[in-house]
């Protein structure tokens, strides 16, 4: 035997966070576990476990490559980084002096630790046009949860450190549980399960906790607010509010008082198709069993009523007083390294890029400091595009946005693609110049948790395979030819600068791995301290937690939360739902594939491997499928074909199909993006004036038999 | 001393990390799986979904023993029921026997590599070193057994002490696993069994698993809640269960 060594890291499987021992001997992996001195107690998930064969694929990216034929003909050449990183320099130099900077989009996949390379490096540049799949995935939350805390992060404390866990739980339109993102905290939530006096599930499908929950209110999809609102009309009429609280330290409670008085549980339950006593008796377990707490699905922000859907949840949290509370929604204080937005935040956004972002004139909160991504495409389609140079780092918008056939005409139109992946995926096959990324067991980085209460390492276990490099190296190199002033000299410098507030070096943390403010060091109450404002109070123009928003006013939109039915359903449609007379939802997961990934992976691809839509077994007789036969989804927009699997626990009338699937093994340049990929089924014409965030998880559509699982 | 698992569940969510970890821990063939889940999602008046986490029973009375011709499929003092693959001659009785299905005969096709026709790994090249499998005999889950062996060896204890418990119950992040000794009354997997109603899959075979399952409402944990402890909040007045 060799030598064999145990490395300390941080899995990056899906958003990521669960401590890792690798095990290495002779320089091969033989073993991944679980750390148990981690906060994730030694347990890991099948994602982050399988990561063995990723780094040992087969078809993994090992160099830089450019296109000598068409777009997407699948023709490339091998070239150096230096031609790589001089042709990219070269192209975005001209963009930025023919069009301005603002001509250059930087985009990148889901939230995971690397955010803070794209904003800086966009930012560095002069650009903000940052495309980001968080406008359907976390950031309205964010947004609004800022208006109540300044910093935008508001999670469930799972964790008891104030003394108190929560008493009620809302699991809302989210299986954190399963749903392939931040398994740390699905370890803490369950966890906290066994504390938990009444679980509510708000789900259109029965899960494993909803059949065990106190309570499920199987929902229709996209009714979510007037729920939310009759919750809190019944709450104000029974006379369970949280008084203190209310009157101390929120603003506008008589105006939502007076709004929610037309969201009747009886009202609500024909909007929601759920019955009026089980939303009454939600509102009473959450108002008078406290603390408690709401776990957000990002569903809710699939959807164009997304903005005040939100609202209404975050106002039953304030009239529940489930706010900073032991056991309710807390925002964490970060470590003393600070927050990681620090990184991009220190470059600020100017007038003049802030001018320059697309979408911005429409959607003022979403549109911000990202571009609007189905602005985007649609100015690619209509000739007036801002964006002539996009420079894409993991993820595949081609894939995630909605209307995948207008994306890909879209993405054809722009003057220059560079795009970097592990994997030859849809999006790479469309660029021009594709760049080979490293694998988390292959690079030295700094994780940061969604909650932000801790920062990991990820220590390099394996060296990346041919010439791959890892994301921050390659932003460090693109950043030190365009904007050398916000650059570093070599990676471990820029993480050295990314700790210096905690008085560490990259090295010291390295051996540290978990860097964390938790348990007694946490702050609970801040608004009843200086924290946030000398005498108490939150970070709001008021001072107080505004129920009725003084900033959404200012901007143009309803201070105050009401529902808005879907841009298509069988009330807001109703000529259309006669031809298509299903409610499509697109947000089905599995726990084994996270987002587009990981349909290439043989172990995870075996528990899986076809794309599968749920139906319930009524439903499907009158469409004449049987479990398991393949069947068409038909929207407006288009068809697609899934494997049908009859499911009792999903609403009748409801079609749930996988998300973001496409099949790495089929040619390119698809990969059979087409053949059942619901976003070929999805709308980006209806979008929340908020955030932009388009209607995927309620729409409708038809479903019928199809002869077979060929492409078409 | 008889080694036993209890499977809750009420928190098993479906996450496959248990086939994930046990294909690391033993470098099994890409066709082969240890532990399997089986689905239950039932509708009606009060639908259910349910995962079951199954591997080997590891049955005291186990049919698989008694049909091996060979000697090769044993049951040792501690309850684990081990195959020996140098003795198994591939006859597949053991297969049809178990009444659960948790026998899997590693044929040529099971065994292709994890990139067919591609590429042998270094994970799988390593893998042929450390643990061995031999195509043309059946295999199954041995609840870790080299774990339980080194483990014990230095004075650990399976199923408290990690480097001594099967590398499924290690992972699981639900915590839906539980290991421990069946014989000794005071072990969480006996306290599990008689509280909570522990029941064995099939028990009219009469094999007597070593396996057990529970189950349960969320929220009407018998476990002591921190919540209690604490003073305050008026209970609920007619809510609630």
């Amino acid at each position: 035997m060799g030598e064999r060594k145990v490395i300390k890291t941080t899995c990056k499987g899906c958003h990521g966070g669960c401590g890792v021992l690798a095990t290495v001997e002779d320089g091969v992996i033989v073993h991944i576990e679980g750390n148990p001195e981690a906060p994730t107690l030694g347990t890991m998930c099948s994602k982050g476990l399988s990561s063995i064969q990723h780094v040992n694929h087969p078809d993994r990216l090992l160099y830089p490559l450019k296109r000598t034929g068409e777009r997407g003909e699948g023709k490339w050449q091998r070239i150096s980084w230096d031609e790589a990183l001089d042709t990219i320099e070269q192209k975005m130099k001209d963009s930025i002096a023919k069009h301005g900077p603002s001509s250059i989009a930087v985009s990148q996949g889901t939230g995971r630790g690397y955010n803070e390379y794209t904003h800086r490096f966009a930012r560095s540049i002069g650009t903000a046009n940052i495309i980001t799949p968080g406008y359907i995935c976390h950031s309205p939350r964010l947004g609004l949860y800022g208006l109540v805390t300044g910093y935008g992060r508001l999670y469930c404390d799972y964790h008891g450190w104030g003394g108190e866990y929560p008493k009620t739980q809302i699991s809302w339109a989210k299986q954190l549980e399963i749903s392939s993102a931040d398994g740390e905290m699905a370890v803490w939530f369950l966890n906290s399960l066994k504390h938990v006096k009444n679980l509510i599930v708000v789900d259109p499908r029965e899960t494993a906790l909803s059949s065990r929950a106190t309570l499920w209110l199987q929902i229709r999809p996209g009714t979510d607010a007037a729920l939310a609102l009759a919750m809190i009309n019944v709450i104000i009429s029974e006379g369970l509010i949280d008084k203190e609280f209310i009157e101390k330290w929120t603003y506008g409670f008589d105006k939502l008082a007076e709004r929610v008085k037309e969201y009747t549980p009886e009202k609500a339950a024909e909007i929601t198709w759920l019955k009026a006593e089980d939303i009454k008796k939600a509102a009473r377990l959450f108002a008078i069993d406290t603390p408690g707490c709401i776990q957000i699905g990002s569903s809710l922000e699939r959807q164009a009523n997304c903005g005040q859907t939100l609202r209404a949840i975050i106002c039953l949290l304030g009239v529940t007083g489930n706010i900073e509370r032991p056991g309710s929604m807390i925002s964490w204080v970060p470590p003393d390294t600070g927050q990681r937005e620090d990184f991009f935040t220190e470059i600020p956004i100017t007038d003049e890029m802030r001018k320059g972002i697309v979408g911005s004139d429409q959607y003022k909160m979403g549109a911000a400091r990202t571009a609007h991504s189905d602005t985007v495409i649609k100015q690619l389609l209509n000739g007036n595009s801002v964006i002539k140079v996009w420079f894409s780092v993991g993820g595949q918008q081609i894939l995630h946005l909605a209307n995948t056939k207008e994306v890909m005409e879209a993405l054809k139109n722009l003057e220059f693609l560079v795009h970097v992946d592990q994997f030859m995926g849809p999006m790479a096959e469309i660029a021009d110049i594709v760049l080979p990324a490293a694998h988390w067991l292959e690079i030295d980085d700094i994780f940061d948790m969604h909650p932000r209460f801790m920062i990991e390492a990820h220590n390099r276990v394996v060296d990346p395979p041919g010439e791959a490099w890892q994301d921050s190296k390659i932003f460090n190199e693109v950043g030190k030819r365009l904007a050398p002033k916000y650059w570093f000299e070599n990676v471990e410098k820029m993480l050295d600068y990314q700790l210096k507030k905690g008085n560490m070096t990259w090295k010291d943390f390295s051996k540290k791995v978990v860097h964390a403010r938790m348990g007694k060091d946490q702050i609970y109450y801040k608004y009843k301290t200086d924290y946030w404002r000398k005498g108490g109070g939150f970070p709001t123009p008021t001072g107080k937690m505004e129920l009725y928003s003084t900033v959404l006013e200012n901007l143009g939109y309803d201070p105050l939360p009401h529902f808005q039915e879907p841009g298509e359903s069988p009330v807001s449609t109703p000529e259309l739902a006669k031809e298509y007379p299903l409610i499509l939802t697109t947000g089905y997961r599995q726990p084994f594939y996270f987002l587009s990934q990981y349909r290439n992976i043989p172990w995870l691809r075996s528990f899986q491997k076809d794309p599968v839509m749920q139906i319930h077994p009524d439903t499907a007789k009158e469409c004449g499928i049987e479990d398991g036969d393949w069947a068409w989804i038909e929207s407006p927009r288009g068809k697609i074909k899934q494997k049908a699997r009859l499911f009792p626990g999903i609403l009748p009338g409801v079609v749930m199909a996988t998300a973001n699937c496409f099949y790495p093994e089929s040619p390119g340049p698809l990969h059979g993006l087409l053949k059942s990929n619901p976003n070929v089924l999805t709308s980006n014409n209806h979008c929340d004036p908020m955030y932009g965030s388009p209607d995927l998880t309620c729409l409708l559509c038809k479903v019928y038999k199809a002869e077979d699982d060929k492409e078409e | 001393m008889r080694w036993g698992m209890v499977v809750d569940l009420s928190k098993c969510v479906r996450c496959y990390a248990c086939l994930a970890a046990c294909r690391i821990e033993h470098f099994l063939p890409m066709g082969i799986n240890w532990p399997r889940l089986v689905a239950l999602e039932t509708g009606g008046d009060s639908p259910t979904v349910s995962t079951y986490s199954v591997r080997c029973n590891q049955c005291k009375d186990a049919p698989c023993v008694e049909v091996c011709p060979t000697g090769a499929t044993t049951r040792r003092e501690d309850g684990v029921v081990t195959v020996d693959q140098d003795k198994c001659v591939g006859c597949r009785y053991c297969v049809v026997a178990c009444p659960y299905q948790n026998r899997t005969f590693l044929s040529k096709d099971k065994d292709q590599g994890f990139f067919p026709g591609r590429v042998v790994t270094d994970f799988e090249k390593a893998g042929k070193k450390l643990y061995k499998h031999q195509i043309g005999t059946t295999e199954k889950c041995n609840f870790c057994a080299e774990r339980i062996d080194a483990g014990l060896a230095k004075g650990l204890k399976p199923g408290i002490d990690r480097e001594a418990t099967p590398a499924c119950v290690n992972t699981c992040p639900a915590r839906a696993l539980t290991f421990g000794d069946l014989d000794d009354p005071n072990s969480e997997v006996s306290r599990l069994i008689r509280e909570k109603k522990g029941f064995q899959l099939h028990p009219e075979y009469n094999t007597d698993p070593s396996v057990y399952f529970i189950d349960g409402k969320i929220g009407q944990s018998d476990e002591p809640k921190v919540d209690d402890k604490a003073d305050k909040e008026p209970e609920a007045i007619g809510v609630g269960e």
